[in-house]
C-alpha cells in the first residue's frame, strides 16, 4: 500500500531552482508570501554546469556557477523560502487553487511559477543509451574533466558551451576532437572562442560531421562519426564523449495544460504570465531571445512581483468586489483627467445611496478589470450574487447610475 | 522493505554513481537506498541516473553541502 500523500498549502510554489526560480523565490519571500521551491536535484540549475561565469554583473573578477548559485540560494533562504529536493510528478493548474504533486506530497498554492529549465539534448545516435552518465557519455566538463587527464575526448557541437567546455577539457586531456556539423571554419560559438579554439594545439576539428554510433564493451571505447556530405564513417577511439548540442525544455508535465510552442517552450507575456491565470514561467523554459543567468534573474524578479500582485488582487476581488449583495465598481485609469474629475460624482452617489463603490485604478495593473471582463476604461460595473449584472461604459450622469440600483 | 545506507561522503564523481548502481542491484523491490554524498557533481548524476531507471527519488540536504539521496527501488 503506498503511503498517503501529505498535503501542504502555500501562497507560491516555484518549480525549479535555477537562477530564475531562485530570484522569483527571493522576491516572493521578501513580499512575505509563503513560498516553496521544488528542485529535482542540485539547487542552482544549469549555471552549476558552468565553471566560469564572467558576464554576470557585480563580479568583475568572474565567479563560478556553483558559487554564484549558492549565494542566490542563501538569499532566498534568508527571506524564508522553503526548499524541497524532489521532482514534480504532475500538476493541475486550472482552478483558483493550483495543485503540484510530488512523489510523497501534494502542494496546494495560489500561484505556480514554472522555472523548470531544460536538460541536455542527446544526439539520438545508435547505442547512445548504453553509455549515458558514467559509461562514457557526459554533459558536464566540470564534472568529468579531471577523470580524463591525458586521455582522448570527443566533443559534439560548436556552440559557446561546446567550445568553451572543450577548451577547459584541453587543460586535462591529451587531445580534444570536436565534431562540427558545419563546413570547415564555420562554428556556432562567438568569434573570440572560435579563434582561440582553432589555434589551440590540443584541439582538432572534424567538419561536416554528426555522430553515427557509439561503441564499446562496458564503457564507451569508440565514437563513430559520419561525414554528412560523403556518408563516410569516421571511427575515433576515445575515453569520453561530451555532448553540447543544446537543451530541451522540461515541459512534459505541462503539455495540454498551458500554451507551449512546438519546440516545447512555455509562452509568456512581458509580465511572465502564461495563458492560465496565476501561472507564471521564467528562465530557460520560456520562449525567449537570450538565455543567460542575467536574463533569468530579470524574469524571476518580474514573476515574483507579479505573483504578489495577483495574490493581493485575488483577495480584494473575493472579499470586496465579487460579493453577494449589490456592489458597484468604478474602473478607471487615474492618468486620465476626465476619469479623475468623475471621482466626486462617485462619492456623491455613494453617500446618497448608502452603497460602497470600489474604485479600481487600472494604471498599474488591469488584473482586477480583467477578472470583471472589462477592457474599456472608464466603466462602471454593477455586481450582485457574485455576478456582473451590468456594465456602463463611459462616465454616465448620476441619474443613470441611480436608475440601475 | 529495508533501508540501506551507502556512505559516499568525501568521494568524487563518478565513484558515488558506480557504488549506487552496484548497491541497488543487490536490493529487492520496495527497498530504499540512501546515498550520502557531499560532492555537488554527484548531485547531478546520481538522481538523474536513478530517475532514468524509473525509481522514485527524493533528496534531503542534511547539512550545508551534504545530501542524502533516497532512491526507492519501485520496480
Amino acid at each position: 500500500m503506498p503511503r498517503e500523500k501529505v498535503v501542504a498549502h502555500y501562497d507560491v510554489v516555484i518549480i525549479g531552482g535555477g537562477a530564475g526560480g531562485l530570484t522569483a523565490g527571493i522576491y516572493c519571500g521578501r513580499a512575505r508570501l509563503k513560498t516553496l521551491l521544488i528542485e529535482k536535484s542540485l539547487v542552482g540549475g544549469l549555471a552549476t554546469y558552468t565553471n566560469e561565469i564572467e558576464n554576470y554583473p557585480g563580479f568583475p573578477e568572474g565567479t563560478t556557477g556553483i558559487g554564484l548559485m549558492k549565494l542566490f540560494e542563501s538569499q532566498a533562504k534568508k527571506f524564508g523560502v522553503e526548499f524541497k529536493l524532489t521532482d514534480v510528478k504532475s500538476v493541475d493548474l486550472n482552478g483558483e487553487e493550483k495543485i503540484v504533486e510530488t512523489f510523497r506530497n501534494i502542494y496546494k498554492a495560489k500561484v505556480v511559477i514554472i522555472a523548470s529549465g531544460g536538460r541536455p539534448r542527446t544526439t539520438g545516435a545508435a547505442n547512445e543509451e548504453k553509455y549515458l552518465f558514467d559509461k562514457g557519455i557526459s554533459f558536464c566538463a566540470t564534472c568529468d574533466a579531471a577523470a580524463n587527464t591525458d586521455k582522448t575526448v570527443v566533443v559534439i557541437g560548436s556552440g559557446d558551451a561546446a567550445i568553451e567546455e572543450g577548451m577547459f577539457l584541453a587543460k586535462f586531456a591529451k587531445e580534444v576532437i570536436v565534431s562540427v556539423i558545419h563546413d570547415e571554419g564555420k562554428m556556432d560559438c562567438n568569434e573570440i572562442a572560435k579563434e582561440a579554439a582553432l589555434n589551440h594545439p590540443k584541439m582538432k576539428f572534424i567538419w561536416n560531421s554528426v555522430v553515427h554510433a557509439f561503441e564499446g564493451d562496458d564503457h564507451l571505447e569508440k565514437v563513430v562519426l559520419k561525414n554528412i556530405k560523403t556518408d563516410t564513417l569516421i571511427p575515433i577511439d576515445c575515453d569520453t564523449c561530451f555532448e553540447f548540442i543544446g537543451y530541451l525544455p522540461n515541459t512534459e508535465i505541462f503539455k495540454g495544460k498551458i500554451d507551449i510552442t512546438k519546440n516545447g517552450y512555455v509562452l509568456v507575456n512581458e509580465n511572465k504570465e502564461t495563458n492560465v491565470s496565476g501561472v507564471y514561467a521564467v528562465g530557460d523554459v520560456t520562449e525567449k531571445f537570450l538565455k543567460q543567468v542575467a536574463t533569468a534573474v530579470g524574469d524571476g524578479a518580474i514573476a515574483g512581483f507579479a505573483a504578489e500582485k495577483y495574490i493581493a488582487e485575488s483577495e480584494i476581488f473575493e472579499e470586496q468586489i465579487l460579493t453577494q449583495d449589490l456592489t458597484v465598481s468604478y474602473v478607471y485609469n487615474a492618468v486620465d483627467a476626465d476619469s479623475r474629475s468623475y471621482l466626486p460624482t462617485v462619492e456623491q452617489f455613494e453617500l446618497e445611496n448608502n452603497i460602497k463603490v470600489n474604485r479600481i485604478d487600472v494604471y498599474k495593473s488591469t488584473g482586477l478589470a480583467d477578472r470583471l471582463g472589462i477592457d474599456n476604461f472608464p466603466s462602471i460595473a454593477f455586481i450582485k450574487d457574485k455576478k456582473v449584472i451590468k456594465i456602463i461604459v463611459g462616465l454616465p450622469e448620476k441619474s443613470e447610475l441611480i436608475a440601475n440600483m | 522493505m529495508k533501508e540501506v545506507i551507502l556512505d559516499c561522503f568525501g568521494e568524487a564523481c563518478p565513484v558515488p554513481l558506480v557504488k549506487a548502481e552496484k548497491a541497488i542491484s543487490t536490493l529487492e523491490i520496495g527497498d530504499v537506498l540512501i546515498v550520502q554524498i557531499d560532492h555537488s557533481c554527484a548531485m547531478k548524476n546520481v538522481p538523474e541516473w536513478a530517475r532514468a531507471q524509473g525509481y522514485n527519488v527524493e533528496i534531503e540536504e542534511v547539512n550545508d553541502g551534504e545530501w542524502e539521496v533516497f532512491i526507492e527501488k519501485n520496480k
